[in-house]
């Protein structure tokens, strides 16, 4: 490019500058000590894998990876809304978004990059815990091997044959790649939720209100397969409840279709399928609430 | 304006779509039993508000896992009411989890049911009546979780287990260990459902059991209960000599 | 690109009105009223005005960041709603704040980045603005740690980042020292002599009549004054002469000219001027205001 910078010609979309605003909010959130939660985090994996060692082997294991999945589902969506909502009135109040844009930058880059730079936070967190995860599975997997292999040798029935049954046992338990299915999952929810923070927070007028309706539309996710259910299926009822169920049935995304954590604990096998089209799903909600807070966002009085 | 309207249009696409989509992978991942259909409304009342909610916000697993650690408690405390309605609570929020159900059973056949049988304290009487009350609780979990797992080897096997040791059964212990080994259980297991066949007094059950124990023999299997039940059988089904397998010259 | 502006034309508001509706009950409240006015290429232009006229809010309606109610602005031709109105303009808010996590440095490749700049063309214009800010010696600390006069320079500097040809600066030397302000119009006046259009607000009407070639007067969102410095400012019949080592002989000779030559001519005042308290200040200061005291 040797054209001087008077000249240059404005692309109306930018991935440099998106790039930009969200490598800056990933170091402006980072900055916050955001992920000291990552310690707790170890922490937690740590105790809830070497705890218990009186219960079976498969509880053990099962028990290990419902502690460090529930904290890390609580890590993601806390991050996701919290984060996202703090993002835009900061830049407001510091008054850096009249700086941002009142250089060449559609709002629609702004909102994309500030969102991306959260997705980029939550995944890279979500990451180092998968493999922070992964290497406590594998060890305390090992460990609860050589002590059945152990103790096979005592009872002097360590055939080939039974060692591998325990092996297969364990190892359903153990660390496979549903494992990091289910983080994907995770990660997947967490950036819903994330992009409709950024929906409220494009018209909220305080931090604190985003907070709480978003996880008001956090935990009414989580139950709208049930009330789709209801409202597609159920004719009997109708007038002004049918037409709430309706709109919150719009509103809202079904949370549910990311909980397969539950079935990748015990083993249970994703197919690359299948989390495709919960990755498309993803994008679809992500897609839809990032337009819609555009539309708020591009009329507000800054 | 134009750029509003592209983006108006876009959410309208998105909309139309959204509900036929989620529809459709929600009925894949129910398919592929990635995802429970949603919670009995009766568990409400088990679970308290704030469980009911944490278990609808994706945390199921670990509120099982967290009523799975109280009821081990109530068991290290012999408090065997409490580890029955934990356990239970437990299966309901899991119900697809076969370690649960195979775990509930097994509390309730064997540690509740011996611990009641040990109970100096108590008339005899009441402590047949309560290990016998509480077998068949153990059974009755099995077969409930049979219903959520069918022909789950694992619970098939834990059934076997039972009608074998505890509620002496030996025609649908055989059938339960059968029924596992068809269903995915180790070899050993159709062993042990010829061994209970062996027990029982009808021709039909001793050819299916001979049958078995010889195809094992044949393939060079040597274990002390095939050696011990073989020559019953050929006893009993009168089998030639000259075919019968050889007899050890001391016992193993 | 619109036919009623003409090449030289670098700002234009015509009949610019703004209604903000204030509170639950919506409120109307109008900031600018029917303003019109035109900056031309090359020229200082200072809006002035007590606070609350209405000067920031046309200014954000130039950049794009509030709409208006009625008319419109445009910069070099461009209606200020089209995000490439911003393309040439570099803008100074008031009481600048950056992310504080940010160096100065990187800070100015931050805004660069968003000016569609890279590699060696950014890098050699963010030394060449951290330079001309005077801000080389820090360029290496977090923005948090700045001092006022030190952010307003990184605040300038950042809108100077892609070569604007026009510059909107408000309150530029707001609650700075006058080492800072000072260093502040000097740089307006350099940027003035490279051709940039410069539009500035500021309530210290002194630095004002410095470095602007027109003024406006804003109250109460309207324009009540506007037109060039000199026409404004200047006493149409007075003229000031000022000598230096002028002997006493030589101002009575001029004295008996001005008796002499006309009838008209009075002679006003005949002293010696006062220097100003800040070039009294400015001469008196070592410090140069680059550095925080030690």
């Amino acid at each position: 490019m040797t054209e001087s910078i008077t000249t240059q010609k404005y692309k109306a979309f930018s991935v440099i500058r998106i790039w930009t605003l969200a490598a800056n909010t990933v170091t402006q959130l980072l900055r916050m000590r955001i992920l000291a939660f990552l310690t707790v985090f170890s922490l937690i994996a740590i105790a809830a894998g070497f705890s218990f060692p009186t219960m079976s082997p498969e509880q053990q294991l099962k028990l290990l990876k419902d502690v460090s999945f529930g904290s890390l589902q609580i890590f993601s969506i806390v991050i996701a809304i919290a984060a996202t909502s703090i993002l835009i009135p900061k830049d407001l109040e510091d008054r850096t978004l009249y700086t941002i844009l009142s250089k060449p930058v559609p709002r629609y880059e702004y909102l994309i990059g500030k969102l991306l730079g959260v997705l980029l936070l939550i995944g890279g967190g979500l990451l180092i815990m998968d493999l922070i995860l992964s290497a406590v599975i594998w060890i305390k997997q090992s460990l609860i091997i050589t002590g059945q292999i152990a103790a096979l040798k005592q009872e002097q029935s360590a055939t080939p044959e039974n060692v591998a049954a325990i092996k297969m046992i364990i190892g359903k338990y153990g660390l496979t790649w549903g494992v990091h299915a289910g983080v994907f999952a995770v990660f997947l929810k967490a950036s819903v939720i994330a992009a409709l923070s950024l929906l409220i927070s494009s018209f909220a007028s305080s931090t604190l209100f985003t907070i709480v309706v978003a996880f008001a539309f956090t935990i009414i996710g989580h139950g709208q397969q049930l009330l789709r259910d209801w409202f597609l299926h159920d004719t009997l009822s109708s007038g002004f409840g049918k037409i709430i169920s309706g709109l919150v049935v719009i509103i809202c995304p079904d949370l549910k279709l990311f909980d397969v954590v539950d079935k990748v604990i015990t083993g249970e096998i994703i197919s690359a399928v299948t989390l495709a089209s919960m990755g498309g799903m993803a994008t679809l909600y992500i897609v839809g609430y990032t337009a819609t807070a555009y539309l708020f966002f591009v009329d507000k009085e800054l | 304006m134009k750029h509003k309207l592209l983006v108006f249009a876009l959410l309208i696409a998105i909309c139309l779509s959204k509900l036929p989509l989620e529809n459709s992978l929600t009925a894949t991942l129910r398919r592929q039993k990635l995802l429970d259909t949603g919670l009995d409304l009766s568990m409400r009342e088990s679970l308290g508000q704030m469980g009911f909610a944490a278990s609808l916000g994706g945390l199921r697993s670990l509120i099982a896992s967290i009523s799975y650690l109280q009821s081990y408690t109530a068991f290290e405390n012999l408090d065997w009411g409490t580890v029955d309605s934990l356990m239970t609570l437990t299966t309901r929020l899991q119900p697809t989890e076969p370690t649960y159900w195979e775990e509930a059973s097994w509390h309730m056949a064997y540690n509740a049911a011996s611990n009641y049988l040990n109970n100096n304290e108590l008339r005899a009487a009441i402590r047949n009546k309560l290990f016998r009350d509480h077998v068949n609780r153990g059974i009755s979990i099995l077969d409930e979780g049979l219903r959520y797992l069918p022909d789950n080897p694992r619970l098939l096997m834990k059934l076997g287990d039972i009608y074998r040791d505890r509620k002496p059964d030996p025609k649908l212990a055989a059938e339960a260990y059968l029924n596992a080994y068809d269903h995915g259980a180790k070899s050993f297991y159709e062993r042990m459902g010829a061994y209970e066949l062996v027990k029982l007094n009808d021709r039909t059950s001793w050819e299916k059991a001979y049958a078995i124990l010889k195809r094992y023999y044949d393939s060079g299997a040597r274990y002390a209960s095939i050696m011990r039940d073989l020559p019953i059988l050929e006893a009993k089904l009168e089998i030639p000599v000259e075919k019968r397998v050889p007899v050890p010259t001391k016992a193993p | 690109m619109t036919p009623d502006i003409s090449p030289t034309t670098a700002v234009s508001v015509e009949n610019l009105t703004k209604i903000f509706k204030i509170g639950m009950t919506k409120k109307a409240l109008v900031a600018v009223r029917d303003l019109s006015f035109k900056v031309n290429q090359g020229e200082v232009y200072g809006l002035i005005g007590p606070n609350g006229c209405g000067k920031s809010t046309t200014m954000k309606i130039m950049l794009g960041l509030v709409k208006a109610t009625q008319g419109r602005t445009a910069i070099f031709g461009r209606n200020s709603e089209e995000v490439a109105s911003r393309n040439n303009v570099g803008f100074l808010p008031e009481n600048p704040y950056f992310y504080k996590h940010l160096s100065a440095r990187e800070t100015l490749h931050f805004y660069g980045k968003l000016c569609n700049m890279k590699g060696s063309e950014l890098h050699d214009r963010a030394e060449a603005m951290l330079t001309l800010t005077g801000l080389t010696h820090a360029a290496d600390r977090r923005v948090g740690g700045y001092s006022k006069g030190m952010l307003q320079r990184i605040g300038l500097a950042q809108a100077l980042i892609n070569e604007p040809r026009l510059l909107i600066l408000d309150e530029p030397t707001a609650g700075v020292d006058p080492v800072g302000s000072r260093r502040i119009r000097d740089l307006i006046l350099e940027l003035k002599q490279r051709g940039a259009t410069i539009v500035v607000t500021s309530h210290l009407l002194e630095q004002i009549q410095e470095v602007c070639d027109h003024v406006g007067i804003m109250s109460n969102g309207q324009m009540v004054k506007e037109g060039k410095l000199e026409d404004l400012i200047s006493v149409g019949n007075q003229t000031e002469i000022i000598l230096e080592d002028a002997s006493p002989e030589l101002l009575e000779q001029i004295r008996g000219l001005i008796n002499k030559n006309d009838q008209q001519t009075k002679l006003v005042s005949l002293g010696k001027p006062r220097t100003t308290l800040e070039k009294l200040f400015l001469e008196s200061t070592t410090q140069t205001g680059d550095q925080e005291p030690s």
